[in-house]
């Protein structure tokens, strides 16, 4: 296994194989950045070049191209709020925060550490997990899967804010979230909820429309109410030593990054819970690890540790997502459903000849994906002086870009008219969110995680009955989700006791 | 009614009535279809009266916490922020109807045009030139190149 692990080495270092993969990583750093170009859809689009290119060299161009689509694309979300992907959403809520208050390279600096970290602990999950993620994978069922959209659920507790009315429009949003997430075709029965008799609405409502909406607009409106820059007037010091102060931050909270980074590689590792949702637990874990009521309140409004974990987690998973899809064939997203095909393409069989016969190409894969990191991350430190400069570019010349990769970023998700309507209504939505203090994050914690729960709670009842409640996983996770909802309750009922006893 | 009568007030009215509009429809399905939107519908119809009681009692500020998420700029006048913020969702409603009256190659580059020119108020020299860019950007990018599928604006199909 050593050798195989050398030896996937030597392969991607091979001068044909790391130019392709050269090519495949500056694809990707494009990707990421523009809001208009989805990660999958890339990948879809690479699909007919590997015909010709060996397995080695074909998968360290899409896996090079893929797996730093996450990295730059938090560079945009802290730089202009808008999610570069629809996996960097969450980075925009402290990220952006920092920018406009004069610390962007600081923020740039935290998010593409952290992003370096998440991707070689997905990696390296990768490369521990070949043998010994079978029992795992396969312990997992409906009835846990189900359990888990619980636990991310009951995340909305953290990610609501202090005070009983915080937590009361935590509900709401993570509520309104769960009803959006329920519009399409029923899985049961095959009828039609809240369609109103639109063909467009059959499928659901799109992640992408959703999240640019939601959160690009309310970041326009404020940009042009301000009438400055970004940054507005604040200075923006030594960007270079504010990008170092984020990469020493990374280290600052060390455990936490890693803490995110394996909660970003076990959501990857779970099929079928979607690349969205790992950034958001990761967010609602970083939330909970405030000391305080008064730290707490630091996050939305730029807290670091906001961008440290849904940084590390979205990275992170992709490690974690490979591992069903090489080990199983199974893929855990629609990303690894494409990469599934360039296995056929090759003529590969994921299963237990990856892991046998094909175990060089394997590490191959691990070694791109950490390679590949870490070229974008030092590439993007090269270039940071010049993106966080954009952040002092007159609102009145950004915005209509801004819009413009908005609406084509949205429009891009289907190619459908219907994509405006539904960023529209949640662009609308978002600032009304934010003029009534809101949170956004719960609404799209229960919007990723409501069919989940929906799906997976019916098959578990079908196939299982009542019973399902009586697996040990199950039992656990049922644990977890009380700790969840109950821990940010006690730690702010302790902060308030400490508060009270304070001599004043 | 001052209480009543403020954006708080709208989104937990909105709520309410989306909640009570899915518990409606939900009541014309069958069971395991109605039920996963009753049993978000229920709650989220209660919470919603009880957060429109609170802001009509106009329950005071410091009371109600802080939410994880930014707050908009609270240094400028009202009423400009308010002048400023019907402008930009005029723009973003009007990039939308000319999106669909000339379709996205012709609408991305007008509405920057437009926009840079009326509201940033800039010099030719830069509308131009950023216009260029953004028609670059679109045509040679998005349609040239990824070939994405835009639909001819309602101007050209009505002239065939």
């Amino acid at each position: 296994m050593l050798d195989a692990f050398i030896q996937g080495l030597f392969v991607v270092f091979e001068w044909q194989t790391f130019l392709i993969m050269l090519l495949g990583i500056f694809l990707g750093f494009w990707v990421g950045l523009l809001p208009g170009l989805g990660g999958s859809t890339t990948l879809a689009l690479m699909l007919p070049f590997i015909y010709k290119m060996s397995p080695v060299e074909a998968f360290a161009f899409l896996l090079g191209m893929h797996s730093v689509v996450s990295t730059t694309g938090d560079i945009t979300s802290v730089l202009f709020g808008v999610p570069g992907e629809g996996t960097t959403a969450a980075t925009i809520l402290d990220g952006h925060a920092m920018a406009k208050k004069g610390e962007a390279g600081r923020a740039l600096g935290a998010a593409l550490m952290s992003s370096l970290i998440g991707a070689l602990v997905g990696a390296f999950a990768l490369a521990l997990a070949i043998p010994v993620v079978r029992p795992l994978v396969l312990s997992f069922g409906a009835p846990e899967l189900f359990m888990l959209a619980v636990v991310g659920i009951a995340f909305i507790s953290s990610l609501s804010g202090q005070g009983g009315r915080a937590l009361l429009r935590g509900f709401l949003a993570g509520l309104l979230g769960l009803l959006f997430s329920l519009v399409g075709q029923d899985p049961q029965a095959g009828v039609q909820r809240f369609t109103f008799s639109q063909l467009y609405l059959w499928g659901g409502l799109d992640l992408v429309p959703v999240l640019v909406g939601l959160f690009a607009v309310p970041e326009i409106v404020d940009l042009a109410i301000r009438g400055t820059s970004i940054a507005g007037e604040l200075p923006q010091g030594n960007l270079g030593r504010g990008a170092w102060e984020g990469v020493k931050d990374t280290f600052r909270h060390f455990w936490l990054t890693i803490r995110c980074s394996l909660i970003g590689t076990f959501i990857g590792i779970m099929p079928g819970l979607g690349g969205g949702v790992a950034q958001w637990i990761a967010y609602g874990h970083a939330v909970q690890s405030a000391q305080d009521a008064n730290e707490r309140s630091g996050f939305g409004k730029g807290d670091v540790r906001g961008v440290l974990g849904p940084g590390a987690a979205n990275n992170s998973k992709e490690g974690g997502a490979l591992i069903p899809t090489i080990a199983f064939g199974v893929p855990g997203s629609s990303a690894m459903a494409i990469l599934l095909g360039a296995f056929f393409m090759q003529g590969l069989m994921p299963g237990p000849d990856m892991l046998d016969k094909h175990l060089t190409l394997t590490f191959s894969m691990v070694w791109t994906m950490v390679i590949a990191n870490t070229v974008t991350v030092v590439l993007s430190f090269f270039l940071l002086n010049q993106l966080a400069k954009l952040t002092m570019v007159p609102g009145s010349i950004l915005i209509p870009f801004i819009l413009f990769l908005a609406f084509i970023g949205s429009y891009t998700s289907n190619n459908h008219l219907g994509d405006l309507v539904v960023f529209l209504f949640f662009g609308f939505l978002g600032y009304l969110m934010i003029r009534s203090s809101w949170p956004r994050a719960p609404l799209v914690l229960g919007f990723v995680l409501g069919r989940i729960a929906e799906n997976n709670f019916y098959i578990s009842t079908i196939r299982y009955g009542p019973s399902w409640l009586l697996r040990p996983v199950v039992i656990i996770l049922i644990v977890l989700t009380l700790l969840v909802i109950v821990y940010p309750l006690l730690r702010f009922r302790k902060g308030r006791q400490a508060a009270e006893e304070e001599p004043t | 009614m001052k209480g009543f009568l403020n954006s708080r007030s709208f989104l937990a009215l909105a709520g309410g009535m989306i909640a009570g509009y899915a518990l409606y429809a939900s009541l014309h399905w069958p069971f395991k279809t109605a039920l996963f939107p009753r049993v978000v519908g229920i709650p989220l119809l209660a919470l919603s009266l009880f957060e429109l009681v609170l802001c009509m009692a106009g329950v005071e500020p410091e009371r109600e916490g802080h939410a994880v998420d930014f707050e908009l700029a609270k240094d400028i006048a009202p009423g400009l922020a308010r002048r400023r913020t019907v402008a930009i969702f005029s723009w973003i409603f009007g990039f939308f109807v000319l999106i669909l009256l000339c379709g996205f190659p012709l609408a991305v580059p007008l509405f920057v045009f437009l926009y840079l020119r009326l509201a940033g108020k800039h010099g030719w020299v830069l509308t131009l030139l950023l216009t260029l860019l953004s028609w670059f950007t679109m045509e040679g990018l998005f349609n040239r190149l990824l070939h994405l599928p835009f639909p001819d604006g309602w101007i050209f199909s009505l002239w065939g």
